[in-house]
């Protein structure tokens, strides 16, 4: 099963995505503080990040190199409330952008498009 | 010399040898009954023209007649007969023809006995005093007539109007009296003088019309020049007309050229060899003689008056030069004051653009700090509903979705709908506020409405509307906000896109007016098509949908924000056409 780990300080958004996420067949991990995620990504290996921006603490942003320098492979969807951002340079270490909207379906068809990816390259080095 | 004899008893008393008379100031002599000179002293010798008094016994009153023609001849019976002659500053030559100004008084000479003997007189030689009194007089009418003009001139400021003045005053008879004046200032580009301004009659009957008219109405000259433009009007001075076609090359010689050259006036005749340029201006103004003096302010040649008697002839004086002289010194002060003033009024209005258009930036600034403030607020309201909205609309997609809604599943579509509705709207809101984040710059309006006719031509859904761009040939900017401008471009032709029908064609056109920019979106098609426009736009403009509405707002504001104007014209016949209005930049050349 594919895991998803949710980062948003939002409980109600993290709450929706359980939800929807898990229906959707996905194992879903979430949490509200973007340090924490860190040991869940070298303790529970998520196959997916969802990262919010704008966060409480700090920025969704910074945390994507600490991220990537955990596990330079793992995908992160960057999840956010603001379009402004997809101009920041710093966004081009995510995979992929997607602006929160109520229509959910376009980030389960990237989670599923960059997790598919994932899984072929693991299995092609394999 | 009334009553000569009374004080004197006998010839001796006079003792003209020796005693008082003999270095008197004035002359004395007596005659006989023939008008011989019997007695005389030495003033009176030298004023008839004699060495000494001696040389001038048994002289002639009648050969004094003669050269004095003082109208002696005519009434020395008279004063034989009792009575008196005088004569007050006669002018006249003595016998060797010296110029003299002599005040002139004869009696009758008596003897002891109290008959008549002969002629006593007295001469004073008063050209001295005559000289000073011609010259104070000359003085004081200059004065008068500098004062008068120097007093109308302060009045006025128009450079027409001053140099009107001054050349009424050169012609009027209670100015300096010439027939005619003309004005010719420098053109220092092309190196010419022009005809600017010219009074006076050109004709003997033309002429007699208005000096006549002038004279009756015996006014002073500064009353003449108050009124100089009714005057004008009144007599009609034809000399005037095409004054304004005529130049002088000054590159050429001719003798307008070297009176600027030298600096100084001159009084030219036509009988005196000149060059061909000046035979023209003769020609020109079918004169034989006039004056010329230059107009020269601090070193610099402002252009020349000349000035002619053509209809009396008379002739030009040095004393009338240089009294024009001075008119043209003080059109020279004129003239520069004018220009000063056309200046300062010309700076003045420039000030008063500059300080509209801060006006105008002021309150751009204020507004544009105002839609900053907007701007931020919205966009960090539209952020924080943003989360919310995707909640509500996510679980309500999600209990749909999973088929547990039952009843509920209307109200829950609902909810579904309106948040997808408000998404939408926020949307719009958080375009305008990022938009407002690009600083203004200028903008090259056909590339403008090219870039948002090509991006609303990649969306599939509109592709194949009739929609055809008409862009003007012409090259002009606007100054604002790009993204700014392009959101509302954006949205008016996603406005008309959205109401057309599929027998409805639109058209952009873009054309460029005195200092505007405007675009058009015009419904073509069938009548049935335009008709039906006409009720889009009625929908658009008075749409109840939250959307729409918005959009418009944000666009209407944006366009007033950059100085604009839009709304939808009806003309007859046609279909509506909605249209954007901009402020236009000067295009340079290099554009």
């Amino acid at each position: 099963m594919i895991r998803v780990l949710i980062i948003d300080d939002e409980a109600h958004v993290r709450r929706l995505y359980d939800d929807l996420l898990t229906r959707e067949g996905f194992e879903v991990i979430s949490m509200a503080c973007p340090h924490k995620a860190l040991d869940v990504i070298r303790n529970q290996t998520p196959d997916i990040i969802v990262l919010d921006i704008e966060l409480e603490g700090d920025s969704g942003l910074k945390m994507i190199e600490k991220y990537k320098a955990e596990n330079s492979d793992l995908p992160i969807i960057l999840n956010s409330a603001y379009s402004t951002y997809m101009s920041d340079f710093k966004t081009w270490m995510a995979e992929a952008y997607i602006v929160k909207s109520s229509d959910i379906q376009p980030l389960v068809d990237k989670i599923r498009e960059l997790t598919g990816q994932k899984r072929k390259y693991e299995q092609n080095r394999k | 010399m009334s009553n000569l004899y009374t004080p004197v008893s006998s010839l001796d008393r006079f003792n003209f040898g020796n005693g008082s008379l003999h270095d008197s100031s004035f002359g004395i002599f007596v005659t006989d009954e023939s008008g011989l000179l019997q007695h005389l002293n030495e003033e009176a010798a030298r004023i008839l023209g004699f060495r000494n008094a001696n040389d001038a016994l048994e002289y002639s009153l009648h050969d004094f007649e003669m050269n004095t023609n003082c109208g002696l001849s005519d009434v020395f019976d008279n004063i034989l007969a009792g009575e008196n002659f005088k004569k007050t500053e006669h002018r006249c030559t003595n016998r060797l023809g010296h110029y003299a100004v002599l005040n002139i008084s004869l009696g009758p000479f008596r003897d002891d006995g109290g008959g008549i003997s002969g002629v006593m007189g007295t001469i004073w030689d008063v050209t001295e005093s005559y000289q000073r009194k011609v010259k104070l007089e000359e003085a004081d009418y200059v004065m008068s007539v500098i004062s008068q003009v120097s007093e109308a001139l302060a009045s006025a400021a128009e450079l027409n109007d001053v140099l009107r003045i001054i050349l009424t005053g050169v012609t009027a008879n209670q100015g300096l009296g010439f027939n005619r004046a003309f004005l010719l200032l420098i053109n220092e580009e092309e190196n010419m003088l022009e005809g600017k301004i010219a009074i006076g009659p050109n004709s003997s009957e033309e002429a007699h019309e208005i000096w006549s008219n002038l004279a009756g109405q015996h006014r002073t000259l500064l009353e003449l020049l108050d009124d100089y433009w009714e005057t004008e009007k009144n007599s009609g001075f034809p000399a005037s007309s095409g004054i304004e076609d005529w130049k002088i090359d000054l590159n050429k010689p001719n003798f307008f050229a070297a009176v600027l050259e030298s600096g100084s006036g001159i009084i030219v005749n036509d009988n005196v060899e000149t060059s061909s340029e000046s035979s023209k201006i003769f020609d020109h103004l079918q004169t034989e003689s006039m004056a010329i003096v230059p107009i020269i302010s601090k070193g610099r040649k402002l252009g020349i008056i000349a000035a002619d008697n053509k209809i009396t002839g008379k002739k030009i004086t040095n004393t009338r030069l240089d009294l024009l002289q001075i008119f043209a010194n003080n059109s020279a002060v004129a003239i520069e004051h004018s220009r000063l003033y056309d200046k300062v009024l010309e700076r003045a209005k420039e000030l008063e653009e500059i300080n509209c258009q801060l006006a105008n930036s002021q309150e751009q600034i204020i507004r544009a700090e105002k839609m900053s403030v907007i701007g931020e607020l919205t966009s960090s309201i539209a952020h924080e509903l943003r989360n919310p909205l995707m909640v509500i609309g996510g679980f309500a997609n999600l209990m749909i979705s999973s088929g547990d809604a039952g009843e509920n599943a209307e109200y829950l579509n609902i909810i579904l709908s309106e948040t997808q509705r408000s998404e939408s709207v926020l949307h719009q809101v958080l375009d305008f506020s990022r938009a407002s984040r690009t600083s203004s710059r200028e903008i090259k309006f056909n590339a403008l409405v090219k870039e948002a006719y090509d991006y609303f031509q990649t969306k599939t859904k509109f592709r194949q509307k009739g929609i055809y761009l008409n862009l003007s040939e012409e090259s002009a900017k606007v100054w604002g906000n790009p993204d700014q401008m392009l959101h509302v471009l954006l949205q008016f032709i996603h406005l008309t896109a959205e109401g057309m029908t599929d027998e409805c064609k639109a058209k952009i056109t873009t054309h460029f007016e005195c200092n505007k920019v405007r675009l058009t979106i015009e419904y073509t098609g069938s009548q049935q098509a335009r008709n039906n426009a006409k009720k889009i736009y009625d929908k658009i403009f008075g749409s109840s949908d939250g959307t729409q509405r918005m959009s418009l707002i944000v666009a209407g504001e944006t366009i007033k924000y950059h100085g604009g104007n839009y709304g939808v014209e009806n003309p007859t016949n046609q279909g509506p056409i909605l249209f954007i209005e901009l402020p236009a930049m000067k295009v340079s050349e290099d554009d």
